[in-house]
């Protein structure tokens, strides 16, 4: 079967910036993909790649086995870009329409506006709608041409909470009908929530590449430190919940995904140890610790 | 294609404001000039009217499709190119839809222009007008391009002194504001390759009843290819800069 996506050695330099720096990557239709990552992680680089807005400085990027734009010509691909906009002086029903006809096979109408939930708001002027629902019409606008691929950067950006959770629920209504569906997002619990597989990039790399428990894993947790006082430290990766061990000047770092049984294995352990602190991690701290790991690999 | 054309010539009619001012200038100008100028007999004078009346039309259909194709920088700034790219409507016909619906804001200003005139008394009659309004937009559509070029490649804020710039000289070209009869032999030679200059031109052979000067619509054709070559250029360097 061919790939809904495929990168292979991907690298794209703006002057001595690596933004992709080497990615090796293939999605298969049907997978709901979150790219995971802090922003400058190279997330948007690598959307622009895939839609042919961008030329990669080496390597292969394939869309259902086409160039990006041949993919693209052909309508098989939708998107709703963080750097793209409408004009004024349109409706939502005039852009979805215009959309529906540079599509080849686009939905019904009825069924984008219920889907974005736009019904509503159907004749009013794009540019007296709110930042979620403008938000939401970018959404119909990429979803009116019914594309096997929807790509989506930093969907949510602009919504509320409520606006956020029915935006997820209209994704999820979609991706169920059998399409690949690849979104951007910097949130961890969006990626775990509404992905069936979370890749985690940094620095142009791709550091961690699983299901939402895996990944949730490795990123999200706790940060346990305190000194060893002079004692060693063998054992301490075994110790309930660690993932991640670093000794730095007598002073054990421990990543863990249940500090509870940690803290309590350590004090039952009889080990010296003092000036206990437990941080939860915050994701860019979560990313470089991510990071370094990857790197020492 | 036409859905993108209709898309854009419905947003076009729902915001006149550009297409107002575009009919507007022109007429302001007639208005306010003809009466000052007089020839040596009321025959002569006539004579003058009827050819500002044409300068102007020119002029208003020049400035207006010309400025109203500078101003796809705004919806490049936007994102909306970037949008469109990204759907399967090829860009070729992104930039020919594009000409078309600018090149169409050149026919209310030659109507409107040339109705005031006929109404202050300019011999032309109706047929001419009909004439006049076609040829000025077909001559138009370099205008078109060369704008929306210039749209395409910069920024909002720098296209306004550069749409000047251009706007100015084609006017100038096209002996608009000086007859070119009065610039030096060098530079008349120069101003005749001009599109503005056979655009002029081609008005005032309606005017004149003459038949169209077959070189002057070579030298349009050849401008038309020029500018959409650089319209096309320049649409494309949009996609690496957004």
């Amino acid at each position: 079967m061919t790939e809904a996506l495929k990168l292979t050695g991907v690298v794209k330099t703006f002057g001595a910036v690596r933004a992709v720096d080497g990615i090796d990557l293939s999605i298969a239709p049907g997978e709901t993909v979150a790219l995971l990552g802090p922003n400058g992680a190279g997330k948007s680089t690598a959307i622009n790649m895939l839609l042919g807005l961008l030329e990669p400085t080496s390597g292969t990027v394939e869309v259902f086995g086409q160039s990006p734009t041949q993919a693209v010509r052909s309508g098989r691909v939708g998107a709703m870009l963080q750097e793209a906009g409408f004009v004024a002086n349109a409706t939502v029903r005039e852009l979805i329409d215009l959309a529906r006809a540079v599509y080849p096979r686009p939905l019904p109408t009825d069924e984008i506006l219920a889907a974005a939930d736009l019904t509503e708001i159907a004749g009013r002027r794009i540019d007296k709608l709110s930042g979620g629902q403008s938000q939401r019409a970018r959404f119909a606008f990429a979803l009116a041409g019914n594309p096997d691929l929807l790509m989506l950067d930093e969907p949510t950006s602009a919504m509320d909470v409520k606006a956020r959770q029915e935006f997820w629920a209209a994704m999820r209504a979609y991706a169920a009908g059998g399409k690949t569906v690849l979104f951007a997002t910097h949130y961890l619990e969006e990626a775990d929530d509404f992905a069936d597989r979370v890749i985690v990039v940094a620095n142009g790399r791709i550091i961690a590449d699983g299901t939402g428990n895996e990944i949730k894993k490795v990123v999200g947790g706790r940060t346990l430190s305190f000194d060893l006082e002079g004692g060693a430290a063998d054992g301490l990766d075994r110790m309930p919940g660690v993932t991640v061990v670093e000794v730095r000047n007598d002073r054990a770092v421990l990543r863990t995904d249940d500090s509870d049984a940690t803290v309590r294995a350590l004090v039952t352990s009889g080990r010296a140890f003092g000036n206990l602190e437990i941080v939860s991690a915050g994701l860019e701290e979560a990313f470089l610790a991510l990071t370094e790991t990857a790197q020492e690999a | 294609m036409f859905a993108y054309l209709k898309f854009e010539l419905r947003r076009m009619f729902r915001e006149p404001r550009l297409l107002v001012l575009t009919v507007a200038m022109p007429v302001i100008l007639f208005l306010a000039i003809t009466p000052t100028v007089k020839g040596a007999n009321p025959a002569e004078t006539d004579d003058i009217h009827a050819y500002l009346m044409v300068a102007w039309a020119a002029y208003g259909a020049l400035l207006g499709t010309f400025s109203s194709g500078v101003g796809v920088s705004q919806e490049r700034t936007v994102g909306w190119l970037r949008q469109l790219r990204i759907t399967p409507l090829p860009p070729v016909q992104v930039v020919v839809a594009k000409a078309i619906a600018c090149s169409l804001v050149a026919i209310p200003a030659v109507l409107v222009v040339s109705v005031v005139g006929m109404l202050k008394g300019v011999d032309f009659g109706v047929g001419q007008l009909g004439e006049l309004a076609l040829f000025m937009w077909l001559g138009s559509i370099p205008f078109a391009l060369i704008g929306l070029a210039v749209g395409f490649l910069l920024p909002a804020n720098l296209a306004q002194p550069a749409s000047f710039l251009v706007s100015f000289t084609l006017a100038f070209a096209g002996g608009i504001f000086i007859p070119t009869e009065s610039l030096p032999k060098a530079m008349q030679n120069v101003v005749h390759y001009t599109p503005s200059y056979r655009f002029t031109q081609a008005g005032y052979d309606v005017l004149q009843k003459h038949t169209q000067s077959a070189t002057g619509w070579l030298i349009i054709a050849a401008w038309f290819v020029i500018f959409g070559a650089c319209a096309a250029l320049a649409y494309r360097r949009t996609a690496a800069t957004r």
